[in-house]
């Protein structure tokens, strides 16, 4: 049987009528992994041994899985083996899965591209001399080269819709507090989202079925009940669907214009498309930045080398200069003018958004300014991280849920992106307009054409 | 010396009795248990893991404060405060800045009133047990929750130090929340002490901290020392330096420690992995309204109602174990309690007794209570008539005869009645 | 937000302090230009209007989330667990060089 490109949902479905095995699926999956991630540096830690009847999910290097080495891409933590797994871990290896391998990240989760990985680049699957992104992007390399069915990411201020973008994959970041953060190993503690990451939205509805819902152990996260997101995508609904201009400032011309054709499509199918004011993501940029980095300086300060871990030294420069700024920002004398300050225009920010979810279901527009670039490129952009980011940091910010869908190819035959953002706890109706989009245009050609390039 | 009057704070601080710890649920009682049995990923600070506070903690921290008549906040939450040391695993403790469970209380000492400033809610460290070469770090400690209290500077001397720390330990005993034992740990604390002129109504511009005091005597004696060496450096024109200062036991004297290099510069802000807390005001004055009746009330009571002496009223008061005792047996002796209270404070009879037992021994040794001491002169009287030969026996010397005589009366009054008194009036009716 | 927008070389080692960081030469020089750049950036919030307006600490909207005392300790590692992860250990302790 054909396996090459099957969607989670499918593979499950097959095992569930005995047509496939979930030796065969592990037996696939570990040979495409010998075969590939050498050239993309996908993994870094590779599960060897069979777990009988489970099926594949791959980690992002982040999330504490027990047993199993955990370093955050960083040096800090080569030799780190959690004796815990994380929630979201625990809740997927419950309900059938396990632990396929760690995926490669930028380390800390601190960057856009997964250049500043201790372990080195992760190469995007769609031209081997481009960036996959960031700060997810052995996750994103690993669902776009098909070396498993869906990765697990994180999202702090755009880390799982950036690469999924840059890769031509669908990924989530829900709803904050929607995911257990517990176990997940914290960059912004008040924007990080664990979130899944495939090329079909039915398995993120599947994923986030399993992992989504209040954790004892996380107390930010929400009692808010979880819907069956999988009943939803088969009920199509017609939306509201939101376009602010702003957001299309400093953006390629050529994503542009396939967001506009992916919008085009959505009014042909009924929806209706309105013009939204929202406030300039720029501002969203300089409040995430302060706050993210004041937060980093401080999650960062356990890792001592007393307990685990090598010595503060071992810090790469990335990581350095954020603890250096968020000290900055947190210290005495400027506590005010910007930490306090950028909590307060977080609640413009939250406001701006609430008043705009009053006359839209959805908001639209391009999830990245450029498709991926070149490696070397980085240095080219002051400030890389943030300014690459910047479409995707609002909806960290306001803490909404928003996700990535492939919508076409630039002339270089690079993925693009199209960001959809929902309001607070609507990940229903996120899912929803991305599976319309997924069942009406097979997201434009673009997430099977790249599988023709890593043949079984 | 007299030209200066000492101005003294307090800080201390204060291990609940909770089961469970701050953040997590690992045993809050660490007490000699082997080291690092008590962990888990939260108060080991693993990457990864996030606090979710103990309700009991946020409860027994309010009730701490209500006792000191402290103002509870109806809006609370957790700060995160940046240091480094070994003994602090996340490299920064989860406490509270601006917004404490409780502020603004105050409790009266020898008729003086001792303001509160605050008192909140913190997690304490790990231990470090200073070796040769190595320091030694054990974090079964780690995370225990640890209530803060700060007073105002509204002491003047070290013996009102030594008895409003004996009297805050009653009441925190009294509460349930906290051993509040100097020697275990689970009561810690550091006096500031500065001087200023006589009538000087400006604190002075400097305070002096001093740490590793392990006693109330500690206490009292390192004050002292402070306020003398305070005093002498005024004299001589030189101003004492802020700075922390060590208490040597051995030596009954303070030492500076290594002055800091900078200020330390917490960088508080609000913990964002622990949702704020909120309490009703109905919910608040509830609290106030559960406290046990503290030891000052109970004395009040005591001397107001019960008619005891004030100094009997205090020593059955400083512990709530035995004022319960008290208050049981008073309940069922009622009319009784002065001579309960002496029984008691003269250790006439022993207070490890159940309740039952006590007030067996107590009615038997003052059966005065079912007999009057009228009937018992009486009887006496009674008996001395009817016992002529005897009398005669006693008179011209044989003294065990008295031993008979009270066995008789005690026959009569079927022995309800107290054989010294009985000997007593026998004897001063045969003189 | 009228506070430098650079940060001098003094400054820069008072951070590296606080943030128990040791930076070399080229890091502090490195470091004064960029952080030049980003604080720079940042100072657009000054153009908004933010008087009155509340901060988010959290933007879930969530109360009073704590736990009920003595419930069962199901995350307790033992000692080996504990101390796993290191070398610097002995005797059951977590071990550094003497702390003045």
């Amino acid at each position: 049987m054909k396996l090459l490109g099957k969607s989670l949902t499918e593979l499950k479905t097959l095992v569930e009528k005995k047509e496939v095995s979930c030796e065969e699926i592990f037996e696939y999956f570990s040979k495409r992994v010998k075969k590939y991630n050498n050239g993309l540096n996908a993994f870094l830690t590779i599960q060897e041994n069979e777990v009988k009847n489970t099926l594949p999910v791959a980690f992002k290097d982040n999330f504490c899985t027990k047993d199993i080495l955990t370093t955050a891409s960083s040096k800090v933590l080569d030799k780190y083996i959690p004796p815990y797994n994380a929630t979201v871990v625990e809740r997927l290896l419950n309900t059938g899965y396990f632990v396929q391998g760690k995926t490669n990240m930028d380390a800390w989760a601190h960057g856009a591209s997964t250049e500043t990985s201790d372990y080195g680049n992760t190469k995007n699957p769609w031209d081997h001399a481009r960036y996959p992104g960031g700060s997810s992007g052995g996750s994103a390399a690993a669902v776009a080269a098909y070396l498993t069915p869906v990765a697990i990411g994180s999202d702090t201020g755009g880390s799982i819709r950036h690469p999924s973008s840059w890769c031509g994959v669908v990924g989530l970041k829900p709803t904050y507090g929607r995911v257990s953060r517990y176990g997940v190993i914290a960059m912004g503690s008040s924007l990080d989202c664990p979130g899944p990451m495939s090329l079909f939205v039915e398995d993120i509805a599947l994923i986030m079925q399993a992992i989504a819902g209040k954790d004892s152990y996380d107390a930010t996260t929400a009692s808010i009940k979880v819907p069956n997101y999988f009943k939803s995508l088969t009920q199509p609904r017609k939306l509201r669907i939101g376009v602010p201009e702003d957001y299309f400032e400093g953006v390629d011309e050529q994503i542009k214009k396939k967001v506009d054709r992916c919008i085009d499509r959505l009014k042909k199918m009924g929806h209706e498309i309105k013009k939204v004011k929202l406030l300039s993501p720029k501002y969203a940029i300089s409040v995430y930045t302060i706050l993210q980095r004041a937060e980093v300086s401080s999650n960062l300060a356990r890792y001592d080398g007393i307990r685990y871990g090598n010595d503060r030294t071992y810090f790469g420069e990335e990581a350095k200069r954020r603890i250096m700024l968020g000290t900055y920002v947190l210290s005495h004398g400027y506590y005010d003018a910007y930490y306090k300050n950028a909590q307060t225009v977080r609640t413009v920010i939250i406001e701006d958004f609430k008043r705009v979810f009053k006359d839209v279901d959805i908001v639209v527009g391009p999830n990245t300014p450029v498709t991926a670039l070149k490696i070397g490129e980085f240095a080219k952009y002051p400030f890389f991280g943030e300014l690459m980011d910047q479409l995707n940091e609002p909806a960290s910010v306001a803490g909404i849920p928003a996700l990535s869908v492939p919508v076409g190819l630039d002339k270089n035959n690079l993925p693009i992106g199209m960001q959809i953002i929902g309001n607070y706890f609507d990940e229903e109706t996120i899912l929803n307009a991305a599976y319309q989009i997924q069942k009406e245009t097979d997201y434009f050609g673009v997430t099977k054409k790249n599988l023709e390039k890593y043949p079984d | 010396m007299d030209k200066y009057q000492p101005v003294i704070g307090l800080e201390i601080h204060v291990e609940l009795k909770t089961k469970s710890k701050m953040f997590c649920q690992c045993n809050a009682n660490y007490f000699g248990k082997e080291p690092n049995t008590q962990t888990c990923p939260v108060c080991l600070g693993l990457p990864g893991a996030l606090p979710v506070p103990n309700k009991k903690a946020v409860e027994y921290c309010q009730m701490i404060g209500a006792a000191l008549n402290c103002q509870l906040a109806t809006q609370s939450k957790f700060d995160r405060k940046h240091y480094f040391y070994p003994d602090l695993p996340k490299g920064y403790q989860i406490s509270q800045y601006d917004e404490p469970f409780c502020t603004k209380g105050q409790i009266e000492i020898s008729e003086k009133k001792i303001g509160i400033t605050r008192v909140h809610m913190e997690e304490d460290t790990g231990k470090l047990i200073h070796d040769v070469e190595e320091t030694l770090i054990d974090f079964n400690r780690s995370g225990v929750p640890l209530v803060e209290i700060v007073t105002e500077p509204d002491f003047d001397n070290a013996a009102d130090v030594k008895f409003f720390l004996e009297e805050l330990q009653v009441i925190i005993r009294y509460l349930g929340v906290s051993d509040a034992d100097m020697e275990k740990g689970s009561m810690r604390l550091e006096p500031n002490i500065s001087l200023k002129l006589k009538g000087e109504k400006n604190l002075p511009k400097y305070k002096v901290e001093v740490k590793n005091i392990n006693s109330f005597n500690f206490v009292k004696k390192a004050v002292e020392y402070e306020i003398i060496r305070q005093s002498q450096l005024l004299e001589k024109g030189k101003k004492p330096e802020q700075e922390t200062r060590g208490f040597n036991e051995n030596k009954g004297i303070t030492i500076s420690q290594r002055s800091k290099e900078y200020a330390h510069d917490y960088r508080y802000f609000p913990d964002p992995d622990i949702p704020p807390l909120e309490f009703a005001g109905e919910y608040l004055s509830k609290r106030k309204g559960k406290l046990p009746e503290l030891p000052t009330q109970k004395m009040a009571r005591y001397v107001k109602k019960l008619g005891l002496r004030q100094q009997d009223a205090f020593i059955l008061t400083r512990s709530k174990t035995l004022a319960d005792y008290f208050d049981d047996l008073c309940s069922r002796l009622r009319g009784k309690e002065q001579q309960v209270a002496n029984t008691i404070v003269n250790k006439k009879i022993q207070t490890n007794l159940t309740v039952e037992e006590f007030i067996k021994e107590f009615n038997s040794m003052t059966r005065i209570s079912t007999v009057t001491d009228e009937q018992m002169k009486k009887v006496v009287e009674e008996v001395i008539k009817k016992n002529a030969k005897a009398i005669k026996d006693y008179t011209s010397g044989k003294e065990n005869v008295l031993m008979f005589l009270v066995g008789q009366v005690m026959r009569e009054l079927k022995g309800q009645a107290d054989a010294k008194k009985i000997r007593e009036e026998l004897q001063r009716r045969l003189k | 937000m009228k506070n430098k927008s650079s940060l001098l070389k003094k400054d820069i080692l008072h951070l590296a302090k606080l943030a128990n960081l040791k930076l070399s030469g080229v890091e502090i020089t490195k470091y004064e230009k960029q952080f030049k750049q980003t604080l720079d950036y940042i100072d657009n919030l000054d153009k908004l209007k933010t008087d009155k307006i509340p901060t988010t600490d959290h933007v879930v909207n969530l109360t009073n989330v704590t736990f009920d005392d003595g419930k069962p300790n199901v995350r307790g590692l033992t000692q080996e667990q504990a101390l796993t992860n290191t070398k610097k250990k002995g005797r059951g302790y977590f071990v550094v060089p003497k702390v003045l």
